[in-house]
């Protein structure tokens, strides 16, 4: 599968900076994990240039490079990971809703942790070798395994923690911060074991989703969100949409079959679209009632006739 | 925040789905990533690196120690650089054809269902091709000239020519024929592999000339788009869908919305919709095509 350069997938860190002056910070961290590759160049050059014959200079070079970008990740890794300390033992990190506003000091160390761990991450994924993202996730404090696939969506870096052979799918978004108007909510994600999630899912900080489930594409989730084990998800919020069969031994000619019942197919996708419709347009009509324009528009409490217009 | 989500107050019974028990059937798209990344696979990275590196570090000490004047040097170094750029990944797809030659002769690729096991040759070689065929595609994506990724499609035996666009999507460098013209939106996948619970799905996607995609769309192995078909944005085919010729299609999962006349012929009217007033107006607008032009617009040079 080729990765679209232009989605710049990968864990990510919320870009907030709320204030100018950890950019300092982040620029040190810079300077700091740089100058560990220089000095293996250094060694390098003093070990086996020669002016006359640079022979051996060169047959090693591309193996060098490797090793200098491997060690600068690393560095990059223990570096922010040693001010993350410091900086946890200021404030610790936790759950819950805050202000989003500069005065809040949940809110301002949120944003200083996630400035912090951007430069890690993105020199981890900016390498055609996946496994270093995994260790970054590691090093930050989500719990993850390197049978996980994570490395085509995007994931956040704290307040995650992942089972064992967990597939995130193409452009999938795992977080457990979001802002919503004014507000920051932070709540832990739990992803257990051999959960299938489909691409271009969104999953909302708080939600558990348990072991052998499948998250059909597009599906969403909301915070807090409970979703049961063995079961598969359809739709925004997730629903129940059948049970999940495929952990077991099935023979393979029956997974074979066509799907040949495509009128049934979009009615059993309707069925549940229509049952959460109806249920919305009822509590609509009871509780709030919308002005008489929007009335006829959203077709309360009628059906819709001028639909098929565009079919010629 | 929670208290104003509707879906609160359904009744429990509403939810309880019919627990069927021949229910096999895949009406869902998942994804393909690769479910684990072997690290033993990755030993074949480096001397795909080092060789290729070589060839570059050749090339380079030859410029540097060459007795040219240092300032024509220095003019040509913008150049020369991207040339070796250029040098390093096609000799890294070369190396990388040649190991894929190797591992095809231990196992043929092939279509088909498969567990997901490390017992089964089937899928354990398909990982190992995918992670292979990633670094050639990581690197040319990475470059300044990303739309040259189309070359390496075609490297990996893809049927694919120039007139197609693919570079800003996530798409599978095996089991997928292309034809003309095909428009490939952001952020859609073309999966021709997928992993359902403990199964992986090989199957061949093939598109159509002009066929185009919407952004964000999903597609599922097996689907095949039919010739001038369109796919809105933010749509999913499900597996082995076939979606007809000349027809837009759009939503969860894709169903017909309505002909594609803009490939019967280009009108020379175009409609203006008022989404909030719910009306289409027809507004009269001329294309920007020069008469002597006109005859290679599509079919309508026909009519």
């Amino acid at each position: 599968m080729s990765v679209p350069n232009s989605m710049r997938v990968g864990p990510f860190c919320a870009s907030v900076l709320v204030k100018r002056k950890y950019l300092i910070l982040y620029i040190f961290l810079i300077w700091v994990t740089i100058l560990p590759g220089l000095l293996e160049l250094w060694a390098y050059w003093q070990v086996l240039w020669n002016d006359v014959r640079p022979l051996h200079f060169y047959v090693y070079l591309p193996l060098l490079l490797i090793a200098i970008y491997i060690t600068t990740v690393f560095a990059a890794i223990i570096s922010t990971k040693i001010a993350l300390m410091f900086i946890n033992i200021l404030h610790k990190p936790k759950e819950g809703v805050f202000l989003r506003d500069r005065s809040d000091r949940d809110y301002r160390y949120w944003s200083l942790r996630n400035t912090i761990k951007k430069w890690p991450t993105w020199l981890s994924h900016k390498f055609p070798f996946p496994f270093l993202d995994n260790l970054c996730f590691k090093a930050f404090g989500v719990r993850t395994t390197f049978s996980n696939s994570l490395f085509e969506g995007w994931v956040d870096t704290e307040f995650v923690t992942f089972g064992k052979n967990v597939v995130c799918g193409q452009g999938a978004i795992i977080q457990s911060s979001v802002i919503i108007g004014n507000f920051l909510i932070i709540r832990k994600t739990v992803i257990e074991d051999n959960v299938r999630i489909g691409a271009h899912v969104i999953i909302m900080p708080g939600t558990h989703i348990g072991k052998n489930s499948i998250l059909n594409t597009w599906s969403s989730t909301m915070v807090g969100q409970e979703l049961e084990e063995g079961w598969i998800y359809n739709g925004g919020p997730a629903k129940k949409f059948k049970k999940n069969r495929f952990f077991e031994d099935i023979p393979i000619e029956k997974l074979t079959r066509e799907v040949g019942d495509y009128e049934g197919l979009l009615k059993k996708y309707d069925e549940q679209y229509v049952k959460r419709e109806v249920k919305k347009r009822h509590l609509l009509e009871k509780t709030i009632k919308p002005p008489l324009h929007l009335r006829d528009r959203l077709h309360l409490g009628k059906d819709k006739d001028n639909d098929t217009d565009d079919e010629n | 925040m929670e208290n104003d989500n509707l879906d609160d107050n359904i009744n429990p019974e509403e939810q309880n789905i019919k627990d069927n028990e021949d229910d096999f059937s895949i009406d869902f798209t998942t994804s393909s990533a690769i479910s684990s990344v072997g690290i033993k696979f990755l030993i074949l990275y480096i001397p795909i690196f080092w060789f290729s590196g070589l060839v570059v570090a050749t090339f380079w000490y030859g410029y540097a120690a060459g007795t040219t004047n240092w300032i024509i040097k220095l003019l040509y170094l913008p150049l020369f650089l991207l040339s070796l750029m250029f040098l390093f990944i096609f000799t890294s797809f070369f190396f990388c054809k040649l190991l894929l030659i190797l591992i095809n002769l231990m196992c043929v690729p092939k279509e088909g269902i498969f567990r997901i096991d490390t017992k089964d040759p089937n899928f354990e070689f398909w990982k190992l091709r995918i992670e292979l065929k990633k670094i050639v595609l990581w690197f040319l994506r990475n470059w300044p000239l990303p739309w040259l990724d189309v070359l390496a499609f075609r490297f990996f035996g893809v049927k694919i020519d120039f007139s197609s666009h693919l570079n800003d999507a996530w798409v599978d460098c095996e089991f997928i024929e292309f034809g003309k013209n095909i428009t490939v939106g952001q952020g859609a996948v073309l999966m021709s592999s997928m992993v359902v619970g403990n199964y992986l799905i090989i199957k061949k996607i093939t598109l159509d000339d002009f066929s185009l995609i919407g952004g964000q769309s999903t597609i599922a192995p097996g689907t095949h788009f039919g010739k001038d078909t369109v796919l809105g944005a933010v749509s999913v085919t499900t597996l082995n869908q076939i979606l007809e010729d000349g027809w837009i299609y759009g939503s969860i999962p894709a169903r017909k919305l309505k002909l594609n006349k803009y490939a019967e012929e280009r009108t020379a009217s175009i409609h203006k919709v008022d989404v909030d007033g719910e009306e289409k107006v027809e507004v009269e607008h001329d294309i920007n095509i020069d008469e002597d032009k006109r005859k290679f617009l599509r079919r309508s040079s026909k009519e």
